[in-house]
């Protein structure tokens, strides 16, 4: 069980005088068990790339396949969920309910199962359920951005994928969001999570990959990340090298701040 | 793409030099022809000055012609209005169905005369850029007493200016939000009411949104509406009063000979 991208390139306004190639020669596979973090700098092509992923774009070259199918297969929409960059702009129902409920019963999820998705989202979001009957234009931005999350959940997607699910969000609510979307990968779904900020996706993912330019620059584990990739990396292993580099006998693959408070009280307590 | 409005094709060509204002006195001109032609030879006459102003500007004609067609529904029920609703010789009956001769022929002739309006409109748009459209219009209503109805020639400039900035902008939102609400399901043959406003709701907020972003940002910026100098500043060159001397003389003529 995998996403499997081969060869694959792609432009906007095809056949037009602004034709422009976005992505390019981008070969990937994606494990059903794996926890996934796409990087790069803006424009970079990681929005493009993850729409390939549930068939709303369509290859130039190459193909995409969802468990061995076409990811343009119907079936694919349903396995693949997909939260877009400020999700929080595509809310339309009247109550918190209806918009939740919108993805499932969209596939065929009625009555009681439904009204259970629909609370269990909310539940993961960190929303109270008393919410349900208000309208979603009365909450607050964040508030929105969870709503729109829990829609996408309430699918329960075999493939999760997230578009900067974190931009917009205080410290609290970015690390609320990232316990659980590991438990939601504990229960046996795919997660990938598009983000700016490295510093929050390599101590939690388990694969990584780095676009830069339309093309794929890196894709592996977070240490072998370490190994090869010297930018951009987590500001606290940028400053635990620093000390390596003055010659204190520090790791230089600390990825969290809690590791790295552990290593220099060592240290210290060494001299 | 976004390509059926204000399908500005750049060009070099004499038209695309002309002012704005001589071609919009010059479509004005020709709607007032347009409207008044009646007969066969009239209405091949204009079809004439249309082809060569056309070919003139140097545009291919499928650009034109394209212009057409987010309009055709409208032409089709305009001409079928005319043929059913006419009083005068039945071609034939079928119940309360009846068109008529005469409804064909002023169906015909009221459709021919939009479709030309249109030709002739979109001669405007393809060689004019839409910011020097909206100057020339402003150039043009700026004698005008606006200001007793509170506003200014400026404010409906920019009024205008705004709204042809803002259709592309809503195409490509509208796609994306299309997109955003595939991947939760949605589907135009499920549900269609639903479907429908699962689009519509989120583009008209986010562009109430964008507007009121746009207001404020002017504002903070001391906007007021009233005359600023402009970076394109209109001047009538020698072509263009030619043109309007052959436009005048066009109308004096038509003048006296009906
Ligand atoms: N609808 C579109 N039409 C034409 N070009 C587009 C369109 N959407 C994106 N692009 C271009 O494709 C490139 C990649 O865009 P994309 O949105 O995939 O980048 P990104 O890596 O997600 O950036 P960001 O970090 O800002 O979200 C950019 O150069 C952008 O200008
Ligand atoms: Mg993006």
């Amino acid at each position: 069980m995998s996403i499997n991208i081969k060869n694959v390139d792609y432009s906007y306004n095809k056949n037009t005088q602004l034709e422009t190639r976005v992505l390019e020669n981008i070969n990937l596979t994606i494990d059903k068990n794996e926890f996934v973090g796409i990087t790069g700098k803006i424009g970079s092509g990681k929005s493009t790339l993850i729409k390939l992923f549930n068939g709303l774009f369509v290859p130039d070259n190459g193909y995409v396949h969802v468990d061995r199918v076409d990811a343009s297969d119907k079936k694919t929409r349903k396995k693949v969920g997909l939260l877009f960059q400020n999700p929080h702009e595509q809310l339309f129902s009247k109550t918190v309910y209806e918009e939740i409920a919108f993805a499932p019963s969209n596939f065929g999820i009625k009555g009681d199962d439904l009204t259970e998705r629909v609370h269990e989202s909310l539940h993961l979001v960190g929303l109270d359920s008393k919410i349900t009957d208000m309208s979603p234009f009365k909450l607050s931005g964040g508030e929105m951005r969870r709503v729109a999350l829990a829609g996408v959940l309430a699918m329960k997607p075999e493939y999760l994928i997230l578009d900067e699910p974190t931009s917009g969000m205080d410290i609290k609510g970015k690390k609320e969001l990232y316990s659980n979307l590991k438990r939601i990968h504990s229960t046996g779904a795919c997660v990938i999570i598009v983000s700016h900020q490295i510093d929050d996706l390599l101590p939690v993912v388990n694969k990584i990959v780095l676009m830069d330019d339309g093309k794929m620059t890196f894709a592996g584990t977070p240490s072998e990340y370490l190994e090869n990739i010297s930018s951009p990396v987590p500001e606290i292993t940028q400053l635990m090298r620093g000390l390596r580099s003055k010659g204190f006998n520090v790791r230089n693959d600390v990825l969290t701040v809690d590791d790295a408070y552990g290593q220099i009280k060592n240290l210290l307590t060494k001299k | 793409m976004h390509s059926f409005f204000f399908n500005y094709v750049p060009g070099n060509s004499l038209i695309h030099h002309l002012d704005p204002r001589t071609k919009l006195l010059a479509v004005m001109v020709a709607s007032i022809f347009i409207f008044n032609a009646e007969t066969f030879l009239e209405l091949v006459t204009i079809a004439g000055f249309f082809v060569i102003i056309a070919f003139i500007s140097g545009v291919n004609y499928s650009i034109f012609l394209k212009s057409l067609r987010p309009m055709s529904l409208f032409f089709i029920f305009l001409f079928f209005i005319q043929l059913f609703l006419s009083e005068g010789k039945p071609i034939f009956t079928i119940g309360f169905i009846n068109p008529t001769y005469e409804g064909l022929i002023t169906g015909l002739q009221i459709t021919t005369r939009f479709i030309f309006l249109i030709l002739f409109a979109s001669i405007l748009t393809a060689t004019t850029q839409p910011v020097m459209i909206t100057s020339g219009i402003e150039r043009l209503i700026r004698p005008l007493p606006l200001k007793y109805i509170g506003v200014s020639s400026f404010d409906i400039a920019t009024m205008m200016s705004l709204s042809i900035r803002f259709i592309p902008l809503l195409f490509d939102n509208a796609k994306k939000i299309q997109y955003a609400q595939m991947s939760r399901g949605m589907d135009f043959k499920n549900n269609i009411f639903k479907s429908f406003s699962s689009v519509a709701v989120p583009l008209i907020m986010s562009t109430k949104r964008t507007a009121q972003d746009i207001a404020i940002a002017m504002e903070s910026r001391c906007y007021q509406g009233i005359y600023r100098t402009s970076l394109f500043e209109l001047e009538m060159k020698n072509a263009d009063w030619i043109v309007l001397l052959g436009i005048s003389i066009m109308v004096l003529l038509f003048m006296f000979l009906i």
